[in-house]
């Protein structure tokens, strides 16, 4: 028994150091080839851009853990930038009423995923292909495919743009983000029952944990989490419209599972999540520094990221398949 | 029979019901040619919704194919370019989407990957992959590709009959040839299948090859009704065939669902747009309505599932 999380555990280690690994490689590739990419300007913008997923990433690790999924996070992100903008302009409520108001809405968006894969028992897949659909929908029908909101004011729009002590605003949300995570998943019996959830449902189930309510939490805090990646997203564009953050349920699901998060749940961890979080940053950032690459930077990048996230997944069975040859 | 059948049943009576009101309000909706133009523009997504009906029956999800679709589409489109004859770009086109289909099963059934995380890398890489060799550019053909270079009212009787045949073929199939029943099988319980003999990955890696196939067949099936094909269709196309299959009363969770209900759901799904329209709804709920639907025929489903146990 010992023997065995001592395997898995230098296993575990070997995963993020080969993500490291990656990682550097990823920033001497950039560094020599691309232009301009390690200057203190473009790691802030580098930073700026990373904050929504890496956001998103973060609470998409709990779920994952927990054995689920979460789609619709993009959706709630372009939905909650909508009301958002709504309810600053045509309800003229100040930016951070209309931010409270948009929290609680991602709020509401979670619990409807939570409901249903709750309460109803339906896969977490489904409904949240479903609600994938549904808040994106809702989105596009408020500002019927065309309206924007802009002209923030300068207070607001200082949370996606401006600094503070050196690092943009956005990054310090991320970072105290990331440690409230790290601590829950990592240093509380509560968030250590997420992994026992998505070791062993029925297990963690029959050893008396409130499964229902703690996968519950997962999704309402992903709701959360999404709808204060939307407030960063809105200040940082400057506007809001019903296209914001799509596509980036792939790259959070990318970056948890880069970072050598099971998909199937039950082990991963948090530090290993912000090592994906960078790779996909790096790669994206970096290949729009290459004077090659230059025009196509966004298809590029999307086409290697879901590579990379093949490539993991099937790294990802190599531990598993070499415990099976030992064993 | 009647309670077997009930969830096909509700959902071809609310099918008729609809159609009834169409008939009250907007006769003009049963005239012959745009219902023909309709059911012609619907057959690429019958084929697509047949396809993901038996991915779902086999417990499994697949949401690439609206990204592969748009890649056997332009393909097909350059190899009916170069001239050839449309039997070549069609065989070009199943041959192409069958080896994704075949990647993707081989990825599910042969490394015990996730469907939904795999096609989800699919998905977007192909797309990708497709936006970076077209940037936009769309694909011309030559006037023989066409509605196969038959005039367009038998062209579009033609597309209808591929589309309804295969329909009558898969139905067939999936009750009374034993590969049909595999699929039931791996999808209600893959290690009783085993047991009883079925090999359920060899099943699983089948049903996306098959997947990938239908893909290819629907994307020509759509590239001859115009003029050019368009490197950006099939958007979303995997949720409103999911959507299809699923309201059509194939089970989320694995082996159970009638391909005549598949049909039936479809019709209904393409019936609430102009029923929309007529009541005055805007287009740009479209989206919402149709996530929407998914969720309340899962609903639907789980609530049933709760009141059998």
């Amino acid at each position: 028994m010992e023997l065995e999380t001592r395997t898995t555990k230098s296993l575990w280690l070997r995963h993020e150091s080969i993500l490291l690994l990656l990682l550097v490689a990823e920033v001497l590739y950039f560094w020599a080839a691309g232009r301009r990419f390690a200057t203190a300007d473009n790691v802030a913008n580098m930073v700026r851009h990373s904050v929504e997923i890496g956001l998103l990433a973060l609470v998409m690790t709990p779920i994952i853990l927990t054995g689920g999924i979460d789609l619709s996070v993009g959706s709630t992100l372009g939905l909650c930038a909508v009301i958002f903008g709504k309810l600053w302009r045509d309800a003229g409520f100040p930016p951070w009423i209309a931010g409270l108001c948009t929290l609680a809405i991602g709020a509401l968006c979670g619990g409807c995923n939570a409901l249903l894969i709750t309460r109803l028992r339906l896969p977490p897949l489904i409904v949240t292909l479903g609600t994938f659909s549904l808040f994106r929908g809702l989105a596009e029908a408020m500002t019927e495919g065309v309206d924007a909101f802009t002209s923030f004011p300068a207070s607001f729009l200082f949370l996606g743009t401006g600094a503070i002590g050196g690092l943009p605003t956005q990054a310090w949300i991320l970072l105290s983000l990331a440690l409230g995570i790290w601590l829950l998943v990592h240093r509380t019996t509560f968030g250590r029952s997420f992994r026992a959830i998505g070791f062993s449902f029925e297990g963690a189930r029959y050893a008396g944990l409130p499964v229902q309510r703690r996968v519950a939490f997962v999704y309402v805090l992903a709701g959360i989490v999404a709808a204060l990646a939307a407030l960063t997203y809105t200040a940082r564009f400057g506007t809001a419209k019903a296209d914001a953050g799509m596509g980036y349920e792939l790259f959070a699901i990318t970056a948890v599972v880069l970072g050598g998060t099971s998909i199937f749940g039950g082990t991963g961890s948090v530090h290993g999540t912000l090592l994906g979080v960078a790779a996909v940053a790096v790669l994206s950032n970096g290949l729009g520094r290459l004077p090659a690459a230059m025009n196509m930077a966004s298809e590029l990048s999307g086409m290697l990221t879901g590579a990379l996230l093949l490539i993991a997944l099937a790294g990802g069975l190599l531990p598993r398949w070499l415990a099976h040859r030992r064993g | 029979m009647l309670n077997r059948n009930s969830r096909e049943i509700s959902v071809v009576a609310a099918l008729l019901m609809l159609l009834g009101l169409l008939a009250v309000f907007t006769p003009h909706f049963f005239d012959p040619q745009p219902l023909l133009s309709r059911l012609t523009a619907a057959a690429p997504r019958l084929v697509l919704a047949c396809g993901v009906a038996l991915v779902i029956i086999a417990r499994q999800i697949d949401i690439s194919i609206g990204s592969l679709f748009a890649v056997c589409g332009t393909f097909a489109g350059y190899v009916a370019a170069t001239g050839s004859p449309w039997p070549v770009s069609l065989l070009t086109a199943i041959a192409l989407g069958a080896l994704g289909g075949a990647f993707n099963g081989a990825l599910v059934a042969g490394l015990r990957l996730p469907g939904i995380v795999v096609t989800l890398a699919m998905m977007v890489t192909l797309r990708e992959a497709l936006r970076l060799k077209q940037q936009g550019v769309f694909v011309n053909l030559p006037d023989h590709a066409q509605w196969f270079g038959l005039p367009m009212t038998t062209g579009q009787y033609l597309v209808c009959s591929i589309a309804g045949g295969l329909l009558v073929v898969l139905a067939f199939a999936m009750k009374h040839v034993a590969a049909g029943r595999f699929v039931y099988a791996v999808g209600s319980d893959a290690e009783a299948a085993r047991l009883a003999g079925v090999r359920p990955r060899l099943t699983t890696f089948c049903v996306f090859v098959l997947m990938g196939a239908l893909t290819g067949l629907a994307a020509v099936l759509n590239m001859v009704q115009s003029r050019q094909v368009d490197p950006n269709s099939g958007r979303g196309l995997e949720l409103e065939a999911i959507a299809a299959a699923v309201v059509g009363g194939v089970a989320v969770s694995g082996g159970r669902g009638k391909l005549w209900g598949v049909f039936a759901g479809l019709l209904l799904l393409i019936c609430i747009g102009p029923a929309l329209t007529y009541a005055g709804v805007k287009p740009y709920w479209e989206k919402a309505i149709q996530g929407a639907i998914i969720l309340i025929a899962v609903i639907a489903d789980g609530s049933r599932k709760g009141t059998h146990h």
